[in-house]
């Protein structure tokens, strides 16, 4: 006697197919696949090119449309999101639960920093913010991979035109930006030592200290030349201080966590002002060493 | 009449996102509709920032002040300083990203003397026959 075949409906073949059945659904699918390996002509070169080139252009012409239908799409399911969320600046959101004030409570004590941002950052969330810098570190790598130009991929003409290049800019300096470097500059690097040092106490910190470093950095390779700042950092001092940084977050996060990561004892509580000084550094090369790439493709 | 009145005070209360929502949908557009890659990479931003401007605005609590603790404060006095961690790392991940694309666009510009994407296309078409 032949097995009745069972009529399933979806839902059924649904949980079949969950569960591991495996078994054609549909043979006729099976059949044509059969007959046209018989029937089937490969296409020349020429005519496979025509049909990619018309392919690609009924995509294109349709792109457009799609993609503004897509953002459309996009835009009215998110502001339908924000039809229905908590007003802002209120208080009694969900957004401020029991972590935000375990933080505000007890993160003076426990961390020792009074900016409570700069206490989650480089404490709570330590290993966020040492990704963050190997991201940057990766960044700067990744940068140099691409666009810097050394011995290796230089030949004479490059070094020819870089040669004109310079002599054009010192035949035309600029005067008023001289000399408003020659004021901002020490003003720059005060800052940003102020901000690096001071991180943990004020607004500010490893990040922006960092960038107000490299922003000084820049200003004054544009001012006075980049050979003067290429002088006092020369690839070399460049990589060292870049890995030194993240050695020296990584080294200092590493006790941190040997130590129970729960809680620092009384004479580590300035390790926070030392992490941030070692994210400063990675940051202030991060953005320096940007500028330093795209403006001229070495270091 | 009234359910008009609840939604446009729900907008107006949620403003920054609704700003947030605004910016990000120009952003997207930017990155799927331009053909000029540098274009493509601001639009990028733009979503960037429309992301950080949503971050920062949920997590302020209105008459608050920034989360820099004094003695004999409470914590009540504080905004939520969780979101402003978050936006750094955002921050961060953004300024790598955008660095790193356009090094790849100089590479671009170097091998096909073009950012456009149609000619792009066509150069790239030409030196695989």
């Amino acid at each position: 006697m032949a097995e009745k075949p069972v009529k399933k409906n979806w839902r059924q073949r649904l949980t079949a197919w969950v569960d591991g059945e495996r078994e054609f659904k549909d043979r006729s699918l099976f059949v044509m696949e059969q007959r046209s390996s018989v029937t089937f002509r490969r296409p020349t070169e020429e005519e496979h090119e025509r049909r990619e080139k018309h392919r690609l252009r009924w995509f294109l012409n349709r792109y457009p449309i799609g993609a503004g239908l897509l953002g459309l799409t996009l835009v009215a399911v998110l502001m339908a999101v924000v039809l229905t969320m908590p007003p802002f600046g209120q208080p009694d959101n969900p957004m401020h639960n029991e972590v935000a004030q375990r933080y505000l409570e007890r993160g003076y004590e426990e961390t020792g920093a009074e900016n409570i941002v700069t206490a989650m950052i480089l404490n709570y969330r330590g290993f966020d913010t040492l990704g963050e810098s190997c991201v940057l570190f990766l960044a700067v790598a990744a940068v140099m991979i691409l666009v810097l130009q050394d011995k290796k991929n230089t030949n004479k003409q490059d070094l020819a035109q870089r040669a004109r290049e310079d002599t054009l800019l010192k035949s035309h300096q600029d005067t008023i930006l001289k000399q408003a470097a020659r004021i901002l500059v020490p003003v720059l690097f005060l800052f940003a030592i102020y901000m690096l040092l001071n991180g943990e106490r004020s607004p500010g910190g490893g990040f922006s200290g960092g960038t107000v470093l490299g922003a000084g950095l820049i200003l004054s390779s544009l001012a006075f030349g980049a050979g003067r700042v290429q002088a006092l950092l020369t690839r070399r001092v460049y990589s060292a201080v870049r890995t030194f940084g993240l050695l020296l977050y990584a080294g200092l996060y590493g006790v941190n966590i040997f130590l129970g990561a729960n809680g620092l004892p009384n004479y580590l509580t300035g390790m926070t002002m030392l992490i941030d000084l070692a994210v400063g550094l990675v940051v202030a090369c991060t953005i320096y060493g940007f500028f330093a790439l795209f403006s001229r493709g070495e270091l | 009449m009234g359910r008009g009145n609840i939604m446009l005070e729900t907008v107006l209360q949620n403003r920054y996102a609704v700003t947030a929502v605004i910016l990000f949908g120009i952003g997207f557009l930017n990155v799927m509709l331009q053909q000029n890659l540098v274009k493509k990479v601001v639009g990028f931003n733009i979503m960037d920032a429309a992301v950080f401007l949503l971050l920062a605005s949920l997590g302020y609590i209105s008459g608050r002040v920034a989360p820099v603790v004094t003695e004999g404060a409470q914590a009540a006095q504080y905004i939520n300083p969780i979101p402003s961690g978050l936006v750094l790392t955002g921050i961060v991940v953004s300024v790598s990203i955008t660095a790193f694309s356009l090094a790849l666009i100089q590479r671009i510009y170097q091998q096909y003397g073009t950012i456009d994407l149609r000619e792009l296309r066509e150069r790239t078409g030409k030196e695989d026959d």
